[in-house]
């Protein structure tokens, strides 16, 4: 009787938690809309809609029959017939030497993004590349991975890559390429290349600037033009108008005490980004491992929500146009600026300004791509006055070879394309048909053209415009180098031969150069050699370069730069300031990259496609982001299509409104809307180039909007799997914490009815730090990696049926026009010491083993779903379909490590078993207890921001039982006498209390 | 009116019955039994292959380590099957005209690997290691039966689940001290460990081993 009612009263307090500053998923579910209620209580929700075919029972009698009927047959006839090329044992004819059959090696080399190099190690299994992981000697990549990245394997073996040399878009011969290409090199030869032209994204390559750099030489008239559509050129400007030369500028996070965001990508997207999310989740974690004085403070500043902003304990959500004032006032505030910027300044500017002030050299100020250049040029100022350079920030060369405008090369050459001064036009791994800004018409410009080369990994817009397309090796299949953001080398080793043959771009620049059969090896090689030379062992030095994926010593040396005197009267005028709200429909419209997507080039791959955004939970398309209180003054709802119209042009996008946006202007996200692309990336959301101008790159004001009364259906998924508890993210302030350093604890019942379990070898456990993670989606791609888990398309996530292992549930708290809050919580398996899953199984397929993990014998499951009903974390994928069979992706992409998933087939996070298992049968060789840190779950390997931990309970000494000896501890609904194994560290906010809570 | 039942009726009745009740004991013994004939499991029955290879004459006769061809069986999941170099190795020097190994000269020639039929084979969903069980004294011919007495191999155990988990409930019966693992013709002595005493020995932990994560990821 006494522990019904303390049930009763639990269950009351759970609810009375719901009142009051609670913490919300969705502006719906902050509106309490009934349908988001619904997808909060079942587990199914949606499925009695499916049952429109209905079934009647002689049906099913009849259906029933016929399976059993069948599942018998399968089983008459010998265990394998002989013959088949699936039984046949095939040996090498030489074994390739260090190989051995079935044993991992890991090959260090790097992958770019955006030009710049991530240096990862691929995991080969018999010479074949199966997975990518972080390189952990790597500066920028310390052993994490972004998505993106991650993603670069099933780009490898994506299917749609191209296959052949096209001539106008027509399979053609590479012949008849090269012979096009080396007859033109006489005509050349006699005008010194005048209308010679190449066309690259950003290249760090050494081995390009150098060969480059000898074709001018042959062809002194040549011209190298550059067009990144996601590029950093504000950047760059802003150095040149601070320092008078262009600049690029680090951060040491691990030194900075107070940082101030200006809309900036550190956490996401800029160069080093891992890097970044490493130390800045080292300072944030300090306080929860008993060092709250080095606990930094985040301050930030931005119209369209970031990372950065999310993890910031004050976040300012602005007008586009405001943020430049406040930088202005925050500059004069801090003595780098006329008085009269102060005017104006909005009224958390001041304490903000002490509190950079009262940092002095470990305060730093950043500010992201998409901030115009008198910006950048003024937190040039600002660090300068704080004494920043040399603790905070170090400026180094600028690592990308020889830095230029992107946007005037790309105006000089389109201007030249269409005058008739560009005869020959080579275009490597650039598609800017699709990413230019629609102003310049480039696709126009391109027709002139008499010959255009295009190297591309696959056939896309611009390969079909070009007179020839070339297919472009993967970066995983051919030599070359790159260089990190902090210009460390590496060079890049295939890993396996090219697939569907394939160029490197240094072998097509040699042809230019009049060889005749270029071999990337020796040209990249030689260049290493050069280098090398006289500095000692030249070939042990290549070969250590290769094994260690880094040429040691070869970041850039720090840069002593100062401040040009005058600064406030080399900017450009601020710009006028906008009246707050005009009523009526003219918005400023937004233009950021997808964050997976990028400038289009990653639309194919389906593990990115399918990945959702952060904050949007979005899957398969974008949307125009718009904040909450603007869409409801223009009368939109989620998914409303909307006309947006501009002096540059229209185009439709469906809306979705998003807590925190700043009023008054909206988000475009581009990189989707391809045309020519693979079967992943057709018809998938709505290009927004066509509305980017030259003049106006990332914001464009004066965009009319109109709705069209039409709506589109998006895939987001973050009602689906919605857990039921109030308490899942527990959070407090510092000073909070400091009074009651136990607030996310919480004393729960252990009583259980089943004899307690023993665990004589390992006790495995997780222990997550909202302190620390930062809501990248990184282990949710891993895990998709290691885990073989498909990709469903976006019909089937509409249904709730998105395979991913480990989801980050985003939480809000605070109003919706701007929360205060925003918590990622990764969500996954708990591994419960009481799980519900396991006593409601029929089949005993889901299990407990003797080292505590919750297992998921396939082959038992029969797909009757009891345990995903009972799951109260909703972690549970119910293969509904067979999605791996109907994937597209070559077989060998797989890992061999792992069970492909057949169809009527439960399946959830295993711990990574089969690394566990590795690792367990590599120590019992030696006959020793498994090691502290040897097994790395994929999702801890790929965190940059070290929020996960994974190790051994029995051992008190174990990372993770430190970890969760933390006070701030806790596991989410453990009043459901659960006893989970994963727990959390709670969050911790740092906030200024010149400022107040908020 | 004649009766209508006839007086065959009972008789003919009964039959009917028995006949069925035989025939469903039939059946469900078969069921039973038919998955453990060497027919199903293929136990015993020599598979041919390109290259009558035969582990009689070259590790009963000639005394082959079993680790010069089968190279990773220490170290890795797979035990390896010889690449031709390894064939090569001696058959460049003896028997370099015989008919018989002329696919083995043909695939050093060509390049082309020699496509040989598998004789065990596991389901994909199980994930078996044999670097651990070498290291934990169990035996080459444990499993895979007197190869040394093979003209053409054959599989030497079911491979069943079943089979399986009985040593992995019980391992002690089937260890051997490690040394004595790829001895074809070890026979225990007054002086060898008991199994117990080799599972003390070798860290080996049954209550742990039949866990279903032990094999299917």
């Amino acid at each position: 009787m006494t522990a019904r009612k303390e049930l009763a009263e639990r269950i009351e307090g759970r609810l009375a938690g719901r009142s009051g500053r609670s913490l919300w998923r969705s502006l719906d579910e902050l509106a309490r809309e009934p349908a988001v209620l619904e997808m909060l209580r079942a587990e199914f929700p949606g499925l009695p809609d499916l049952a429109e075919a209905r079934v009647g029972r002689r049906r099913l009698l009849e259906l029933m029959g016929a399976s059993f009927a069948l599942a018998g047959l399968t089983g008459c006839g010998p265990g394998e017939a002989a013959g088949e090329a699936a039984d046949q044992a095939i040996p090498y004819v030489t074994t390739p030497p260090g190989l051995v059959p079935g044993v991992a090696r890991h090959v260090a080399t790097a992958i770019s993004r955006g030009g710049y190099a991530d240096g990862v190690l691929v995991v080969q299994q018999m010479g074949r590349p199966v997975q990518l992981e972080g390189n952990p000697d790597h500066p920028a990549s310390l052993g994490a991975l972004d998505p993106i990245i991650q993603a670069g394997i099933l780009d490898l073996y994506d299917p749609d890559r191209s296959r052949s040399v096209l001539k106008a878009g027509r399979a053609a011969s590479t012949n008849g390429m090269l012979k096009a290409l080396v007859d033109r090199l006489p005509a050349l030869a006699a005008n010194g290349g005048g209308g010679l032209r190449l066309l690259t994204g950003t290249v760090t390559s050494p081995t390009l600037a150098r060969q480059v750099a000898a074709l001018k030489r042959r062809f002194p008239a040549m011209q190298w033009h550059r067009w990144e559509a996601d590029g950093r050129d504000t950047l760059r400007a802003g150095s040149v108008l601070a320092f008078g030369r262009p600049v690029d500028t680090l951060l040491h996070l691990d030194r900075a005490k107070t940082i101030l965001a200006i809309e900036s990508d550190f956490l996401d997207g800029a160069p080093g980004h891992l890097r970044y999310a490493r130390d800045f989740a080292r300072r944030r974690r300090a306080a929860g491992e008993g060092r709250p004085e080095e606990m930094s403070r985040l301050y930030a500043i931005e119209s369209s929500p970031t990372l950065a902003g999310a993890r910031a304990d004050h976040r300012f959500a602005v007008r586009p146009n405001e943020i430049e004032a406040a930088v202005r006032a925050l500059a004069a505030e801090l003595g780098a600026g006329p008085a009269e910027w102060r005017r104006n300044a909005p009224g958390w500017l001041a304490a903000v300004a002490r509190d950079l002030s009262a940092s002095r050299s470990t305060a730093l100020v950043h500010a992201g791509p998409a901030q115009p250049p008198a910006v950048h040029a003024l937190v040039h100022a600002i660090n300068d006055a704080l004494g920043a350079p040399g603790q905070t920030v170090t400026y180094i060369e600028p690592v990308e070879a020889d830095p230029v405008d992107h946007g005037d090369s790309l105006k000089g050459l389109v201007a030249d394309m269409a005058a008739g001064r560009v005869d020959t036009l080579l275009t490597l791994g650039a598609n800017p048909v699709f990413t230019a800004p629609a102003d310049l018409d480039f696709a126009g410009a391109l027709a002139k053209v008499p010959l255009s080369v295009h190297l591309g990994t696959a056939p896309d817009e611009t390969a079909m415009l070009c007179t020839w397309h070339v297919p472009e090796a993967h970066e995983l299949e051919r030599w070359g180098d790159l260089r990190a953001f902090d210009g460390t080398v590496t060079i890049q080793q295939p890993q396996t031969r090219p697939l569907w043959g394939g160029w490197s771009p240094q072998e097509l620049l040699a042809v230019l150069d009049g060889e005749t059969r270029p071999d990337g090896h020796a040209i990249v090689r030689a260049t290493w050699m050069e280098r090398f030379q006289g500095k000692g062992d030249a070939d042990g030095m290549w070969t250590d370069a290769l094994r260690l994926g880094i040429v040691p010593d070869s970041a850039a040396a720090p840069l002593s730069v100062s401040l040009l005197p005058g600064l406030a009267d080399r900017l450009p005028p601020p710009p006028a300031s906008i009246p707050a709200s005009t009523g009526g429909g003219t918005l400023t419209a937004l233009f950021r990259p997808d964050p997976w997507l990028r400038d289009g080039r990653y639309a194919n791959l389906g593990w990115l496609q399918e990945l959702p955004r952060p904050f949007t939970t979005l899957t398969w398309d974008n949307a125009l982001l718009i904040a909450p209180a603007t869409a409801e003054r223009l009368g939109l709802k989620n998914e409303d299509v909307v006309e947006l119209r501009s002096a540059a042009g229209t185009l439709r996008a469906p809306v979705w409104r998003l807590a925190g946006h700043a009023p008054d202007c909206v988000t475009l996200p581009f990189g989707f809307g391809r045309r020519v692309v693979g079967r992943v990336g057709r018809d998938v959301g709505f290009d927004a180039f066509p509305l980017r101008r030259l003049d106006q790159l990332w914001q464009l004001p004066g965009v009319e909007l109109r709705k069209t009364g039409e709506t589109h259906r998006l895939a987001a998924t973050q009602h689906h799997q919605m857990i039921d508890s109030p308490d899942a993210v527990r959070h407090a302030t510092l000073d909070a914490f400091r009074r009651d350093p136990g607030f996310a604890r919480s004393e729960e019942p252990e009583h259980s009815l089943y004899p307690p379990y023993e665990y004589p070898r390992n006790a495995w456990g997780m222990a997550i730090s909202l302190d620390a993670c930062i809501g990248c989606n990184a282990c949710t791609a891993a895990c998709q990696g290691e885990n073989n888990i498909a990709v469903v398309g976006k019909e089937e996530v509409l249904r709730n049926r998105q395979m991913h292992w480990i989801r980050i549930d985003t939480w809000y708290e605070g109003e919706a026009a701007a929360p205060e809050q925003t918590l990622f919580q990764p969500m996954t398996c708990m591994h419960c010491e009481n799980a519900p899953c396991e006593v409601v199984c029929p089949v005993a397929a889901t299990m407990h083993d003797a080292d505590g993990l919750n297992v998921m014998v396939y082959n038992r499951c029969v797909g009757t779903r009891f345990c995903s009903n009972n799951c109260p974390y909703k972690v549970r994928r119910f293969n509904y379909f067979n999605y791996a069979a109907d994937d597209n992706r070559l077989p060998m992409s797989w890992n061999p490590d792992v069970s492909v998933r057949a169809r009527g087939v439960m399946e959830k996070c295993t711990y990574c078993v089969q690394r566990i298992r590795n690792a367990r049968i590599a120590a019992d060789r030696e006959n020793r207890p498994i090691r502290d840190g040897e097994v790395k779950t994929a999702c801890q390997q790929a965190c940059p921001a070290e929020a996960i931990v994974f190790g051994d309970l029995n051992d008190p000494d174990s990372a993770v039982s430190r970890r969760k000896a933390s006070p701030l501890d806790y596991g989410v609904l453990t009043d459901l006498n659960t006893r989970p194994r994963t727990t959390y560290q709670a969050r911790l906010r740092n906030p200024n209390p010149e400022l107040g809570e908020a | 009116m004649p009766g209508v039942f006839g007086p065959t009726a009972n008789i003919l009745t009964k039959l009917v019955l028995y006949t069925l009740l035989a025939g469903l004991i039939t059946l469900a013994g078969g069921a039973w039994f038919f998955p453990n004939t060497s027919y199903a499991t293929r136990v015993g029955i020599a598979q041919p292959q390109p290259v009558p290879f035969s582990h009689e004459h070259h590790v009963g006769g000639l005394g082959l380590d079993c680790r010069y061809c089968h190279t990773s069986v220490e170290v890795s999941a797979t035990a390896g099957l010889p690449p031709t170099h390894t064939c090569m190795t001696c058959h460049s020097q003896i028997w370099t005209n015989a008919e018989l190994l002329a696919p083995v000269r043909q695939s050093l020639a060509t390049g082309t690997p020699i496509r040989w039929n598998r004789v065990n084979a596991l389901p994909d969903y199980v994930f078996f290691n044999h670097g651990i069980h070498v290291a934990k004294g169990v035996a080459c011919t444990t499993c895979h039966g007197p190869v040394d007495g093979m003209p053409l191999t054959w599989k030497g155990a079911s491979l069943r689940m079943s089979w399986c988990l009985d040593c992995h409930r019980d391992p002690a019966p089937n260890l051997r001290p490690k040394e004595a693992v790829f001895d074809m013709d070890w026979k225990p002595t007054a002086a060898t460990p008991s199994g117990e005493q080799l599972m003390a020995r070798y860290h080996i932990h049954p209550e742990t081993l039949s866990d279903c994560s032990v094999c299917h990821r």
